[in-house]
């Protein structure tokens, strides 16, 4: 019992950490990857508070698919600035 | 006999939070964004042995499909990171 909260202090420190570093890093790509390390964090903070479905759907949709779109996202947007300057 | 694989479970434990310490130190220094992407990486291989540890901890075996979907999604998350680093996507 006492592993498993050393494991939830570790993952609560570590998603404070990166969400403050998606707020005030410069260039937009490090943003979206720490956004991706945020919810792989809150995926594995599901798993230790007994929800494994929760915990898969935030790793299917939060880890995976969120950072793919915003990352095509970002390319499209930025194709669109480099044509109008 | 019955401590050791206790003591197993322990000393993995920390290790694995070493890793996520250095890895969390490489994502807040990393002065380029590949750096990042290294840095994101490493934590989705320790994320996955964690959840197998997690999975050992609390005796469920469910948590190990969580463990292997999580696999192969966070590959597809790094490898569309490092595609966009290479221009394409």
């Amino acid at each position: 019992m006492e592993l498993q909260q050393g494991i939830f202090v570790l993952m609560g420190l570590a998603m404070i950490v990166a969400a403050i570093l998606a707020m005030y890093v410069k260039d937009l790509v490090s943003s979206i990857i720490a956004v991706g390390v945020v919810s792989l964090f809150a995926s594995i903070l599901y798993l230790l508070l007994q929800a494994p479905d929760v915990a898969m759907t935030e790793a299917a949709i939060g880890a995976g698919l969120s950072t793919l779109i915003f990352l095509y996202a970002l390319h499209k947007t930025k194709d669109a600035e480099e044509e109008n300057d | 006999m019955d401590k050791l694989p206790e003591i197993i479970l322990h000393i993995s434990t920390y290790f694995v939070s070493a890793g996520i310490i250095l890895a969390t130190l490489r994502l807040i220094k990393g002065p380029t964004m590949a750096d990042r992407a290294v840095a994101l990486d490493t934590f989705t291989v320790i994320s996955i042995s964690l959840i197998v540890l997690i999975a050992c901890i609390a005796g469920r075996v469910i948590f190990l499909d969580v463990g292997m979907v999580y696999a192969i999604l966070s590959f597809i998350g790094v490898v569309a990171v490092a595609r966009y680093i290479e221009g394409g996507l």
